[in-house]
């Protein structure tokens, strides 16, 4: 018997993941060799360059939201994997405390200043500076700080009654000087070939300058150093260049069977405001015989607008009234990416990034496997 | 500045000194010449106002009367990582 190929429809079933009110179906990719008898699915770069997609829904400093279409869930996951855990940023390393007499301890102190997130100069931050390395001997730790590899951070406040108070006043921002010491208060001091690459707008600071680390209150004084280094989100989560980098799948909406009327503004409040539209039955629809518009000319009929919006909340299927009239389902190879910047990369770079990395990773990869054959 | 280049101040000879006579030789401490004459300082529980303290003052704020009084923090520089 000759091979059929498969029809659109086919195609389709093939990568959508069933929803359903209790379960959830046909979740693993199928698009392998010697799965369907007759047709190649061996993996083809050409292939690939022919169906692969990527659409950019959001593009701001903060907040990137784009979809990669047509790859695979390991590929995706690599990318938000990356993204978290592997692209360098510069945070705060090491406080040299020389004092400290407000209410916060020491090391919740230390602990709070290098979750600042910062941002400075983009060519100084990712191709001036470099990695430090802890030496092997420890007496020489203070001849490895160097311009190109530690940035000295200085932070001096002390509170004081504010002789100028109005009398009675009991906002202690008003009422002492320096009440609240915030991320702003943090100064910058550049060392060696540093003020060339961060000076003027590209000065190190912090990305919100709004961030409270301590109270004081009269006498009290912290006075301290930092040094920043580079670092990746694996080793600590002050490093991740992104607040959330997730994917989510693209959802399915398909109405089956017309839905009209009460029932269609019933089922768009199923749904987030602008998942489902209301449209007139056209007199088209109402003159086709079994199309279940029949008579209906005018009426309002339930249509899908933007199915990204949705949640995938599946209220729909909780209701009688649409029992069979529609199926849920998500795009198994649609993969709708939000990347938050915490301030020190354009989120779209982070991005960008993570695909070198991991094409980097994989050239390392060949190398190694290329040694391994020889 | 690094842990290493730190100075750590100190506290003068050790041996002890005569009795309300206010020989009490501060020795190489760089506490920048308030220590002259035996003076400790304090913290007032009350007020955080420093108090000075000799041998044989009543433990007490000068300044609002409180009696409990703290050890001043540390003059060393304390090394954190911000983990
Ligand atoms: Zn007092």
């Amino acid at each position: 018997m000759p091979h059929k190929p498969p029809t659109k429809e086919e195609l389709e079933r093939r990568k959508t993941v069933g929803i359903h009110e209790e379960t959830v179906t046909n979740v693993s990719a199928n698009d392998f060799p010697m799965n369907y008898p007759g047709e190649d699915h061996s993996w083809d770069i050409e292939a690939f360059k022919r169906n692969f997609r990527v659409e950019f829904h959001q593009n701001d400093p903060f907040e990137a939201s784009f979809s990669l279409v047509g790859c695979d869930a390991s590929i995706a996951n690599a990318f938000r994997r990356i993204m978290i855990a592997d692209i360098p940023t510069l945070a705060v390393e090491t406080v040299f405390i020389n004092n400290n007499t407000s209410v916060i301890q020491d090391e919740v102190l230390a602990h709070r200043l290098g979750l600042i997130p910062f941002k400075g100069g983009r060519e100084g931050l990712h191709k001036f500076l470099k990695w430090w390395r802890r030496p092997a001997d420890e007496s020489q730790i203070n001849n490895s700080y160097y311009d190109f590899n530690t940035v000295l951070l200085r932070l001096d406040v002390r509170c004081e009654h504010n002789e100028d108070a109005a009398p009675g006043e009991t906002d202690p921002t008003k009422l002492y000087k320096h009440a609240h010491v915030y991320a702003r208060d943090i100064e910058f001091c550049p060392v060696g070939r540093q003020s060339r690459y961060f000076s003027g707008d590209d000065v190190i600071a912090p990305v919100h300058p709004d961030i409270l680390i301590a109270k004081l209150r009269p006498g009290q004084e912290i006075s301290l150093t930092m040094h920043m280094h580079k670092g990746v989100g694996s080793d600590h989560a002050k490093f991740s260049p992104v607040a959330t980098a997730s994917y989510r799948l693209m959802p399915v909406i398909q109405i089956e069977r017309p839905i009209l009327g009460a029932d269609a503004e019933k089922f768009a409040r199923c749904f987030p405001r602008g998942v489902i539209g209301l449209e007139p039955v056209t007199k088209e629809e109402a003159s086709r015989k079994g199309s279940g518009y029949e008579g209906h000319e005018g009426e309002l009929k339930a249509v899908v607008v933007d199915p990204m919006r949705d949640t995938v909340s599946r209220e729909c299927l909780r209701h009688e009234e649409f029992k069979g009239k529609v199926k849920l389902g998500r795009r198994r190879d649609h993969f709708i990416f939000l990347v938050e910047s915490t301030g020190q990369w354009e989120s779209d770079a982070i991005f960008l990034e993570a695909v070198a990395h991991l094409k980097k990773r994989a050239q390392d990869l060949e190398k190694q496997v290329i040694n391994m054959v020889r | 500045m690094s842990r290493e280049e730190y100075q750590v101040p100190n506290t003068g000879s050790g041996n002890s000194p005569a009795i309300g006579g206010g020989s009490f030789n501060a020795g190489q401490r760089d506490f920048s010449g308030e220590s002259g004459g035996g003076v400790i300082y304090y913290i007032c529980g009350d007020c955080a106002v420093r108090v000075p303290l000799e041998r044989d003052t009543p433990i007490r704020c000068q300044k609002c009367g409180a009696r409990v009084l703290y050890k001043e923090r540390t003059k060393r520089m304390v090394q954190f990582e911000a983990r």
